[in-house]
Protein backbone atom coordinates (compact mmCIF):
# COMPACT_ATOMS: atom_id res chain seq x y z
CA UNK A 1 0.00 0.00 0.00
CA UNK A 2 1.59 3.19 -1.00
CA UNK A 3 1.79 5.82 1.94
CA UNK A 4 -0.08 9.05 2.05
CA UNK A 5 2.48 11.79 0.23
CA UNK A 6 2.21 15.07 2.27
CA UNK A 7 4.99 17.17 1.22
CA UNK A 8 6.57 17.11 -2.44
CA UNK A 9 9.10 19.07 -2.56
CA UNK A 10 10.72 19.49 -6.51
CA UNK A 11 14.27 21.28 -7.61
CA UNK A 12 14.42 23.87 -4.48
CA UNK A 13 17.54 25.76 -4.83
CA UNK A 14 18.61 29.13 -2.29
CA UNK A 15 20.79 31.58 -2.96
CA UNK A 16 21.91 34.29 -0.39
CA UNK A 17 24.08 37.06 -1.92
CA UNK A 18 26.80 34.75 -3.77
CA UNK A 19 26.36 31.88 -1.53
CA UNK A 20 24.31 28.71 -3.07
CA UNK A 21 22.98 27.02 0.11
CA UNK A 22 20.60 24.31 -1.29
CA UNK A 23 21.18 23.21 -5.35
CA UNK A 24 18.37 21.31 -6.87
CA UNK A 25 16.72 19.14 -3.96
CA UNK A 26 13.56 16.74 -4.49
CA UNK A 27 12.29 14.48 -2.15
CA UNK A 28 8.71 13.24 -0.97
CA UNK A 29 7.27 12.90 2.89
CA UNK A 30 5.08 10.61 3.30
CA UNK A 31 2.34 9.56 6.62
CA UNK A 32 4.39 7.30 8.46
CA UNK A 33 7.88 7.82 7.78
CA UNK A 34 10.45 9.06 9.22
CA UNK A 35 12.88 11.00 6.92
CA UNK A 36 16.44 12.03 7.97
CA UNK A 37 18.64 14.79 6.52
CA UNK A 38 22.05 13.97 7.09
CA UNK A 39 25.22 16.41 5.95
CA UNK A 40 28.10 18.44 7.37
CA UNK A 41 27.92 21.54 8.84
CA UNK A 42 26.81 24.46 6.52
CA UNK A 43 25.34 21.61 4.71
CA UNK A 44 22.18 23.73 4.44
CA UNK A 45 19.72 21.28 6.94
CA UNK A 46 18.21 24.06 9.15
CA UNK A 47 17.46 25.84 5.93
CA UNK A 48 15.76 22.69 4.30
CA UNK A 49 13.74 22.12 7.14
CA UNK A 50 12.84 25.73 7.16
CA UNK A 51 11.16 25.54 3.76
CA UNK A 52 9.54 22.97 4.50
CA UNK A 53 7.93 24.31 7.88
CA UNK A 54 7.03 27.53 5.61
CA UNK A 55 9.31 29.84 7.30
CA UNK A 56 11.35 30.38 4.51
CA UNK A 57 9.81 31.76 1.80
CA UNK A 58 12.31 32.68 -1.04
CA UNK A 59 13.46 29.87 -2.32
CA UNK A 60 13.49 28.31 -6.23
CA UNK A 61 11.42 25.26 -7.15
CA UNK A 62 8.26 24.26 -6.05
CA UNK A 63 7.25 22.99 -2.84
CA UNK A 64 3.52 21.43 -2.07
CA UNK A 65 1.70 20.63 0.91
CA UNK A 66 -1.18 17.88 1.85
CA UNK A 67 -3.52 21.28 1.90
CA UNK A 68 -4.49 21.78 5.61
CA UNK A 69 -1.00 19.71 6.71
CA UNK A 70 -0.49 20.48 10.69
CA UNK A 71 3.22 20.99 11.71
CA UNK A 72 4.70 20.62 14.79
CA UNK A 73 8.30 21.64 14.83
CA UNK A 74 11.18 21.67 17.70
CA UNK A 75 13.81 23.98 16.65
CA UNK A 76 17.77 23.19 16.69
CA UNK A 77 18.45 26.20 18.94
CA UNK A 78 15.67 26.53 21.37
CA UNK A 79 17.19 29.36 24.01
CA UNK A 80 13.92 29.03 26.25
CA UNK A 81 13.96 32.48 28.29
CA UNK A 82 15.46 31.70 31.89
CA UNK A 83 14.55 34.86 32.71
CA UNK A 84 10.61 34.18 33.25
CA UNK A 85 8.91 32.11 35.23
CA UNK A 86 7.41 29.68 33.59
CA UNK A 87 5.78 25.89 33.97
CA UNK A 88 5.98 23.15 31.89
CA UNK A 89 2.42 23.08 31.92
CA UNK A 90 2.38 26.41 30.51
CA UNK A 91 5.44 25.86 28.38
CA UNK A 92 2.77 23.50 26.56
CA UNK A 93 -0.28 26.23 26.18
CA UNK A 94 1.59 29.00 24.71
CA UNK A 95 0.33 29.01 21.31
CA UNK A 96 -2.14 26.26 21.86
CA UNK A 97 -4.87 25.71 24.32
CA UNK A 98 -4.64 21.68 24.69
CA UNK A 99 -6.95 20.21 27.26
CA UNK A 100 -5.86 18.41 30.19
CA UNK A 101 -5.87 15.36 28.61
CA UNK A 102 -3.95 16.38 25.80
CA UNK A 103 -1.44 17.43 27.82
CA UNK A 104 -0.88 14.66 30.02
CA UNK A 105 -0.38 12.36 27.22
CA UNK A 106 1.56 14.22 25.28
CA UNK A 107 3.85 14.36 28.43
CA UNK A 108 3.70 10.64 28.99
CA UNK A 109 4.38 10.15 25.87
CA UNK A 110 7.75 11.52 25.89
CA UNK A 111 8.06 10.10 29.90
CA UNK A 112 8.02 13.44 31.31
CA UNK A 113 4.93 13.66 33.03
CA UNK A 114 6.25 13.78 36.31
CA UNK A 115 7.78 17.20 35.39
CA UNK A 116 4.40 18.93 34.44
CA UNK A 117 4.57 20.83 37.32
CA UNK A 118 8.21 21.63 36.95
CA UNK A 119 9.35 25.36 35.78
CA UNK A 120 11.17 25.40 32.84
CA UNK A 121 14.20 27.29 33.87
CA UNK A 122 14.91 24.40 36.17
CA UNK A 123 15.08 21.47 33.40
CA UNK A 124 17.68 19.55 32.35
CA UNK A 125 18.46 20.08 28.66
CA UNK A 126 17.48 16.76 28.24
CA UNK A 127 14.49 17.19 30.18
CA UNK A 128 13.84 20.11 28.36
CA UNK A 129 13.92 18.12 24.74
CA UNK A 130 11.58 15.58 25.83
CA UNK A 131 9.15 18.32 27.25
CA UNK A 132 9.56 20.23 23.70
CA UNK A 133 9.05 17.09 21.83
CA UNK A 134 5.62 16.94 24.19
CA UNK A 135 5.22 20.22 22.79
CA UNK A 136 5.62 19.38 19.29
CA UNK A 137 2.70 16.34 19.07
CA UNK A 138 -0.01 19.14 19.98
CA UNK A 139 -2.60 20.09 17.78
CA UNK A 140 -2.41 16.55 16.16
CA UNK A 141 0.42 17.13 13.64
CA UNK A 142 0.77 15.36 10.18
CA UNK A 143 4.44 16.08 10.22
CA UNK A 144 6.72 16.61 12.98
CA UNK A 145 9.56 18.69 11.92
CA UNK A 146 12.72 17.60 14.54
CA UNK A 147 16.06 19.65 14.14
CA UNK A 148 18.52 17.81 16.02
CA UNK A 149 16.38 17.03 18.46
CA UNK A 150 19.58 15.36 20.76
CA UNK A 151 22.08 17.99 20.43
CA UNK A 152 23.29 18.09 23.81
CA UNK A 153 21.78 15.24 25.55
CA UNK A 154 24.11 12.18 26.46
CA UNK A 155 24.50 9.18 24.44
CA UNK A 156 22.32 7.00 26.42
CA UNK A 157 19.40 9.35 26.16
CA UNK A 158 20.22 10.33 22.24
CA UNK A 159 19.23 6.90 21.74
CA UNK A 160 16.27 6.62 24.10
CA UNK A 161 15.40 9.72 22.10
CA UNK A 162 15.57 8.34 18.41
CA UNK A 163 13.27 5.39 20.54
CA UNK A 164 10.77 7.64 21.32
CA UNK A 165 10.37 9.52 17.72
CA UNK A 166 10.17 5.97 16.53
CA UNK A 167 7.45 5.43 18.82
CA UNK A 168 5.73 9.03 18.29
CA UNK A 169 5.52 8.26 15.09
CA UNK A 170 3.80 4.65 15.49
CA UNK A 171 1.09 6.20 17.78
CA UNK A 172 0.64 9.69 16.05
CA UNK A 173 0.86 8.10 12.68
CA UNK A 174 2.52 11.38 11.18
CA UNK A 175 5.27 12.04 8.99
CA UNK A 176 8.68 12.73 10.60
CA UNK A 177 11.31 14.99 9.51
CA UNK A 178 14.44 14.69 11.15
CA UNK A 179 18.28 16.30 11.12
CA UNK A 180 20.68 14.60 12.69
CA UNK A 181 24.54 14.41 12.90
CA UNK A 182 24.35 11.43 14.77
CA UNK A 183 24.49 9.17 11.76
CA UNK A 184 24.65 5.80 13.71
CA UNK A 185 22.24 6.15 16.47
CA UNK A 186 19.17 7.49 13.94
CA UNK A 187 19.72 5.42 11.24
CA UNK A 188 17.78 1.91 12.97
CA UNK A 189 14.85 4.03 13.38
CA UNK A 190 15.09 6.25 9.36
CA UNK A 191 13.35 4.66 6.48
CA UNK A 192 14.52 7.22 4.14
CA UNK A 193 17.78 9.04 4.06
CA UNK A 194 18.45 12.56 2.81
CA UNK A 195 22.57 12.98 2.36
CA UNK A 196 22.78 16.58 1.61
CA UNK A 197 25.83 18.97 0.97
CA UNK A 198 24.16 21.85 -0.49
CA UNK A 199 23.34 18.96 -3.24
CA UNK A 200 21.77 15.92 -2.16
CA UNK A 201 24.41 13.84 -2.65
CA UNK A 202 22.20 10.76 -2.34
CA UNK A 203 19.11 9.40 -0.67
CA UNK A 204 17.33 6.13 -0.05
CA UNK A 205 17.29 3.25 1.87
CA UNK A 206 19.40 3.78 5.26
CA UNK A 207 22.13 0.79 4.15
CA UNK A 208 22.06 1.69 0.46
CA UNK A 209 23.03 4.98 1.18
CA UNK A 210 25.79 4.23 3.90
CA UNK A 211 27.64 2.77 0.59
CA UNK A 212 26.95 5.52 -1.89
CA UNK A 213 30.30 6.56 -2.82
CA UNK A 214 29.20 10.45 -2.58
CA UNK A 215 28.10 9.69 1.86
CA UNK A 216 31.65 8.02 1.81
CA UNK A 217 33.46 10.80 0.11
CA UNK A 218 31.76 13.00 2.69
CA UNK A 219 31.53 10.75 6.13
CA UNK A 220 34.22 8.07 5.59
CA UNK A 221 34.05 4.22 5.65
CA UNK A 222 34.59 4.11 9.11
CA UNK A 223 30.80 6.12 9.27
CA UNK A 224 29.43 3.67 6.60
CA UNK A 225 30.69 0.48 8.95
CA UNK A 226 29.14 1.83 12.13
CA UNK A 227 26.16 2.13 10.18
CA UNK A 228 26.01 -1.49 9.21
CA UNK A 229 26.78 -2.38 12.89
CA UNK A 230 23.64 -0.58 13.79
CA UNK A 231 21.21 -1.83 11.41
CA UNK A 232 22.18 -5.36 12.12
CA UNK A 233 22.70 -5.35 15.98
CA UNK A 234 20.76 -2.76 17.49
CA UNK A 235 21.59 -3.45 21.03
CA UNK A 236 25.64 -3.33 20.60
CA UNK A 237 25.41 0.46 21.97
CA UNK A 238 28.65 0.21 23.39
CA UNK A 239 30.11 0.10 19.62
CA UNK A 240 28.35 3.85 19.50
CA UNK A 241 31.46 5.70 18.73
CA UNK A 242 32.61 4.13 15.71
CA UNK A 243 36.32 3.42 16.81
CA UNK A 244 37.82 0.23 16.98
CA UNK A 245 37.34 -1.46 20.07
CA UNK A 246 39.29 -0.44 23.10
CA UNK A 247 38.59 2.81 22.73
CA UNK A 248 35.39 3.13 24.83
CA UNK A 249 34.83 6.61 26.70
CA UNK A 250 31.93 7.61 29.19
CA UNK B 1 -17.34 81.08 38.55
CA UNK B 2 -17.19 78.28 35.93
CA UNK B 3 -15.57 80.44 33.54
CA UNK B 4 -13.18 82.16 35.42
CA UNK B 5 -11.34 79.39 37.25
CA UNK B 6 -12.70 76.04 35.86
CA UNK B 7 -10.43 73.90 39.08
CA UNK B 8 -11.96 76.21 41.54
CA UNK B 9 -14.74 73.54 41.14
CA UNK B 10 -15.69 70.25 43.21
CA UNK B 11 -14.20 67.30 41.05
CA UNK B 12 -10.67 68.68 40.54
CA UNK B 13 -10.24 70.68 43.67
CA UNK B 14 -7.96 67.82 45.49
CA UNK B 15 -5.76 67.53 42.09
CA UNK B 16 -4.82 71.07 42.88
CA UNK B 17 -2.37 69.53 46.18
CA UNK B 18 1.04 69.03 44.02
CA UNK B 19 1.46 65.93 46.31
CA UNK B 20 -2.00 64.04 45.16
CA UNK B 21 -0.89 64.29 41.68
CA UNK B 22 2.66 63.27 42.29
CA UNK B 23 1.28 60.05 43.95
CA UNK B 24 -1.83 59.99 41.23
CA UNK B 25 1.03 60.13 38.38
CA UNK B 26 3.42 57.56 40.44
CA UNK B 27 0.78 54.82 40.09
CA UNK B 28 -0.07 55.30 36.82
CA UNK B 29 3.25 54.82 36.18
CA UNK B 30 3.16 51.49 38.73
CA UNK B 31 0.64 50.14 36.63
CA UNK B 32 2.70 50.22 33.29
CA UNK B 33 5.72 49.67 33.95
CA UNK B 34 5.35 46.45 36.04
CA UNK B 35 3.81 44.95 32.39
CA UNK B 36 6.27 46.24 30.23
CA UNK B 37 9.60 46.05 32.84
CA UNK B 38 8.53 42.43 33.04
CA UNK B 39 8.44 42.30 28.81
CA UNK B 40 11.43 44.28 28.16
CA UNK B 41 13.51 41.76 31.10
CA UNK B 42 12.07 38.72 29.44
CA UNK B 43 13.32 39.80 26.22
CA UNK B 44 16.39 41.08 27.22
CA UNK B 45 15.26 44.91 25.87
CA UNK B 46 15.99 46.30 29.39
CA UNK B 47 19.18 48.17 27.66
CA UNK B 48 16.90 49.52 24.81
CA UNK B 49 14.58 51.74 27.41
CA UNK B 50 18.38 52.96 29.02
CA UNK B 51 19.65 54.17 25.42
CA UNK B 52 16.38 55.75 24.39
CA UNK B 53 16.40 57.43 27.74
CA UNK B 54 19.66 58.89 27.51
CA UNK B 55 18.65 59.57 23.82
CA UNK B 56 15.54 61.27 25.33
CA UNK B 57 17.94 64.51 26.23
CA UNK B 58 18.75 64.88 22.33
CA UNK B 59 14.81 64.87 21.99
CA UNK B 60 14.01 67.55 24.74
CA UNK B 61 16.79 70.09 23.73
CA UNK B 62 14.92 69.64 20.26
CA UNK B 63 11.51 70.04 21.51
CA UNK B 64 12.60 73.39 23.54
CA UNK B 65 14.33 74.46 20.18
CA UNK B 66 11.59 73.91 18.05
CA UNK B 67 9.15 75.48 20.86
CA UNK B 68 7.36 72.37 20.81
CA UNK B 69 6.14 70.42 24.21
CA UNK B 70 9.66 68.46 24.69
CA UNK B 71 7.91 64.87 25.54
CA UNK B 72 6.80 65.29 21.23
CA UNK B 73 10.94 65.70 20.95
CA UNK B 74 11.57 63.05 22.91
CA UNK B 75 8.97 60.79 21.23
CA UNK B 76 10.04 61.49 17.88
CA UNK B 77 13.81 60.95 18.46
CA UNK B 78 12.77 57.57 20.78
CA UNK B 79 10.21 56.57 17.38
CA UNK B 80 13.62 57.44 15.19
CA UNK B 81 15.93 55.11 16.56
CA UNK B 82 13.18 51.95 17.26
CA UNK B 83 12.47 52.39 13.45
CA UNK B 84 16.22 52.52 12.31
CA UNK B 85 16.69 50.07 14.73
CA UNK B 86 14.38 47.40 13.33
CA UNK B 87 15.98 48.25 10.02
CA UNK B 88 19.09 47.37 11.30
CA UNK B 89 18.34 43.76 13.21
CA UNK B 90 17.44 40.73 11.66
CA UNK B 91 15.04 38.43 13.17
CA UNK B 92 17.23 36.32 15.73
CA UNK B 93 20.09 38.64 16.68
CA UNK B 94 19.36 40.73 19.82
CA UNK B 95 20.25 44.42 19.77
CA UNK B 96 23.88 44.83 19.78
CA UNK B 97 25.31 46.20 22.69
CA UNK B 98 27.72 48.27 20.82
CA UNK B 99 24.96 50.10 18.78
CA UNK B 100 22.84 50.49 21.72
CA UNK B 101 26.18 52.18 23.67
CA UNK B 102 26.40 54.45 20.26
CA UNK B 103 23.53 55.78 20.35
CA UNK B 104 23.14 56.01 23.93
CA UNK B 105 25.73 58.06 24.71
CA UNK B 106 25.40 60.42 21.36
CA UNK B 107 22.10 61.33 22.00
CA UNK B 108 22.95 61.87 25.85
CA UNK B 109 25.98 63.83 24.69
CA UNK B 110 23.87 66.03 21.89
CA UNK B 111 20.96 66.31 24.20
CA UNK B 112 23.32 68.62 26.70
CA UNK B 113 24.97 70.68 23.97
CA UNK B 114 21.89 71.36 22.52
CA UNK B 115 20.39 72.03 25.69
CA UNK B 116 23.35 74.24 26.92
CA UNK B 117 22.41 76.40 23.48
CA UNK B 118 19.20 77.66 25.24
CA UNK B 119 19.07 80.59 27.73
CA UNK B 120 19.65 78.54 31.08
CA UNK B 121 15.89 79.68 32.81
CA UNK B 122 14.19 77.61 29.88
CA UNK B 123 15.24 74.26 30.83
CA UNK B 124 15.72 72.72 34.53
CA UNK B 125 18.43 69.52 33.06
CA UNK B 126 18.57 68.23 36.36
CA UNK B 127 14.68 67.53 36.48
CA UNK B 128 15.24 65.88 32.87
CA UNK B 129 18.02 63.68 33.99
CA UNK B 130 16.33 62.47 37.64
CA UNK B 131 13.26 63.34 37.39
CA UNK B 132 10.93 65.52 39.10
CA UNK B 133 7.56 64.13 40.28
CA UNK B 134 6.67 66.68 42.72
CA UNK B 135 6.34 69.33 39.76
CA UNK B 136 4.08 67.42 37.87
CA UNK B 137 1.12 69.13 36.56
CA UNK B 138 -2.66 68.37 35.19
CA UNK B 139 -1.65 68.37 32.04
CA UNK B 140 1.28 65.89 32.33
CA UNK B 141 -1.29 63.67 34.41
CA UNK B 142 -3.16 63.27 31.14
CA UNK B 143 -0.69 62.67 28.53
CA UNK B 144 0.22 60.01 31.61
CA UNK B 145 -2.85 58.55 32.05
CA UNK B 146 -3.98 58.48 28.47
CA UNK B 147 -0.49 56.77 27.51
CA UNK B 148 -0.56 54.20 30.12
CA UNK B 149 -4.35 52.99 28.91
CA UNK B 150 -3.19 52.58 25.55
CA UNK B 151 -0.25 50.87 26.14
CA UNK B 152 -2.25 48.72 28.68
CA UNK B 153 -4.71 47.64 25.76
CA UNK B 154 -2.03 46.80 23.30
CA UNK B 155 -0.60 44.41 26.07
CA UNK B 156 -3.68 43.18 26.93
CA UNK B 157 -4.59 43.00 23.34
CA UNK B 158 -1.36 41.29 22.58
CA UNK B 159 -0.05 39.11 25.84
CA UNK B 160 -0.22 35.55 24.38
CA UNK B 161 1.97 36.73 21.74
CA UNK B 162 4.00 38.72 24.16
CA UNK B 163 4.64 35.93 26.07
CA UNK B 164 5.02 33.37 23.53
CA UNK B 165 7.78 35.67 21.75
CA UNK B 166 9.69 36.25 25.36
CA UNK B 167 9.96 32.24 25.71
CA UNK B 168 10.90 31.62 22.55
CA UNK B 169 11.11 32.93 19.07
CA UNK B 170 12.04 30.50 16.68
CA UNK B 171 9.09 28.05 18.73
CA UNK B 172 6.66 31.69 18.26
CA UNK B 173 7.42 31.88 14.29
CA UNK B 174 6.91 28.41 13.72
CA UNK B 175 3.62 28.18 15.78
CA UNK B 176 2.49 31.22 13.20
CA UNK B 177 2.75 34.12 15.28
CA UNK B 178 4.87 37.17 13.21
CA UNK B 179 7.85 37.44 15.57
CA UNK B 180 8.99 40.67 13.35
CA UNK B 181 5.38 42.87 13.97
CA UNK B 182 5.37 41.75 17.56
CA UNK B 183 8.84 42.97 18.13
CA UNK B 184 8.31 45.87 16.17
CA UNK B 185 4.94 46.82 18.07
CA UNK B 186 7.08 46.15 21.25
CA UNK B 187 10.06 48.77 20.19
CA UNK B 188 7.49 51.14 19.52
CA UNK B 189 5.59 50.73 23.11
CA UNK B 190 8.90 51.27 24.71
CA UNK B 191 9.67 54.51 22.48
CA UNK B 192 6.27 55.29 23.93
CA UNK B 193 6.94 54.51 27.87
CA UNK B 194 9.78 56.03 27.69
CA UNK B 195 8.75 59.96 26.93
CA UNK B 196 5.86 59.01 29.67
CA UNK B 197 8.27 57.60 32.16
CA UNK B 198 10.70 60.13 31.59
CA UNK B 199 8.60 62.90 34.03
CA UNK B 200 8.53 60.91 36.83
CA UNK B 201 12.02 59.14 36.56
CA UNK B 202 14.28 61.51 35.03
CA UNK B 203 15.66 60.30 31.50
CA UNK B 204 18.79 57.74 33.51
CA UNK B 205 16.56 56.55 35.79
CA UNK B 206 13.75 54.52 33.61
CA UNK B 207 15.35 51.66 32.93
CA UNK B 208 16.23 51.11 37.36
CA UNK B 209 12.37 51.81 37.85
CA UNK B 210 11.36 48.95 34.83
CA UNK B 211 14.31 46.54 35.75
CA UNK B 212 14.54 46.42 39.78
CA UNK B 213 10.90 45.62 41.00
CA UNK B 214 10.86 43.16 38.32
CA UNK B 215 14.45 41.38 39.46
CA UNK B 216 12.79 40.97 43.15
CA UNK B 217 9.26 39.70 41.77
CA UNK B 218 11.38 37.03 39.51
CA UNK B 219 12.56 35.65 42.77
CA UNK B 220 9.40 33.64 43.54
CA UNK B 221 7.15 34.42 40.84
CA UNK B 222 6.04 31.05 39.38
CA UNK B 223 4.16 31.98 36.04
CA UNK B 224 4.56 34.82 33.76
CA UNK B 225 1.47 37.12 35.13
CA UNK B 226 2.31 36.97 38.76
CA UNK B 227 5.44 38.34 37.87
CA UNK B 228 3.72 41.27 36.58
CA UNK B 229 2.01 41.83 39.38
CA UNK B 230 4.43 41.16 42.31
CA UNK B 231 6.18 43.85 40.16
CA UNK B 232 3.49 46.09 40.44
CA UNK B 233 3.51 45.33 44.46
CA UNK B 234 7.32 46.14 44.35
CA UNK B 235 6.62 48.88 42.37
CA UNK B 236 4.74 50.27 44.81
CA UNK B 237 6.88 50.18 47.90
CA UNK B 238 9.51 51.99 45.57
CA UNK B 239 7.22 54.51 44.92
CA UNK B 240 6.07 54.95 48.57
CA UNK B 241 9.83 55.35 49.84
CA UNK B 242 10.91 57.60 47.16
CA UNK B 243 7.94 59.99 47.42
CA UNK B 244 8.41 59.98 51.37
CA UNK B 245 12.24 60.58 50.73
CA UNK B 246 11.49 63.67 48.33
CA UNK B 247 8.58 64.81 50.32
CA UNK B 248 9.99 64.35 54.20
CA UNK B 249 13.73 64.68 52.93
CA UNK B 250 13.55 66.64 49.83
CA UNK B 251 15.66 64.08 47.88
CA UNK B 252 15.16 63.70 44.23
CA UNK B 253 12.00 62.11 43.30
CA UNK B 254 13.41 59.31 40.82
CA UNK B 255 16.56 58.68 42.67
CA UNK B 256 14.76 58.16 45.95
CA UNK B 257 12.68 55.62 44.05
CA UNK B 258 15.15 53.67 42.91
CA UNK B 259 17.56 53.57 46.27
CA UNK B 260 13.67 52.50 47.87
CA UNK B 261 13.53 49.82 45.00
CA UNK B 262 17.21 48.31 45.29
CA UNK B 263 16.36 48.14 49.22
CA UNK B 264 13.53 46.44 48.94
CA UNK B 265 15.12 43.98 46.10
CA UNK B 266 18.07 43.39 48.71
CA UNK B 267 15.60 42.65 51.38
CA UNK B 268 13.81 40.19 49.34
CA UNK B 269 17.58 38.46 48.42
CA UNK B 270 17.77 37.95 51.98
CA UNK B 271 14.88 36.73 53.09
CA UNK B 272 14.53 34.32 49.44
CA UNK B 273 18.37 32.79 50.45
CA UNK B 274 17.34 31.92 53.97
CA UNK B 275 14.27 30.31 53.08
CA UNK B 276 15.86 28.60 49.74
CA UNK B 277 15.72 25.06 50.43
CA UNK B 278 11.58 25.06 50.52
CA UNK B 279 11.40 27.44 47.78
CA UNK B 280 12.24 24.55 45.40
Amino acid sequence: MQAELLVRARHLSLTLGKRQILDDISFELSRAEITTIIGPNGAGKTTLTNIVNGLIGNFEGEIERMPGLRIGYLPQKVYVNTLMPLSVERLLQLTYSPTDQELDRALAQTEVAYLKQRQVRSLSEGELKRVLLARTTLGQPDLIVLDEPTAGVDVSGEIRMYQLIGELRDQLQCAVLLVSHDLHLVMSQTDQVLCLNQHLCCSGLPESVSQHPEYLALFGQQASDSIAIYTHHHDHEHDVSGESSGHRHD
Amino acid sequence: MFLVNPRGIGMTEWLDDFVVRAVIAGLIMVAIAAPMGCLMVWQRLAFLSDTLGHAAVMGVGLGLLLQVQPIFGVLAVALLIVFSLSRVTSFNTALSETTLAIISHTGLAGGIILVGLLPAHTVNLEAILFGDLLATTIDDLVTLLVTTVLLLFVLLHNWRSFVAVSVSREIAQAEGIEVRKVQFLMYIMIALLVAVMMKVMGVLLIAAMLVIPTTSARLFSRSPEQMVFISGVYGLGALAGGITGSFQFDWQTGPAIVVSATLLLLLTLGVTRSFKPHLE
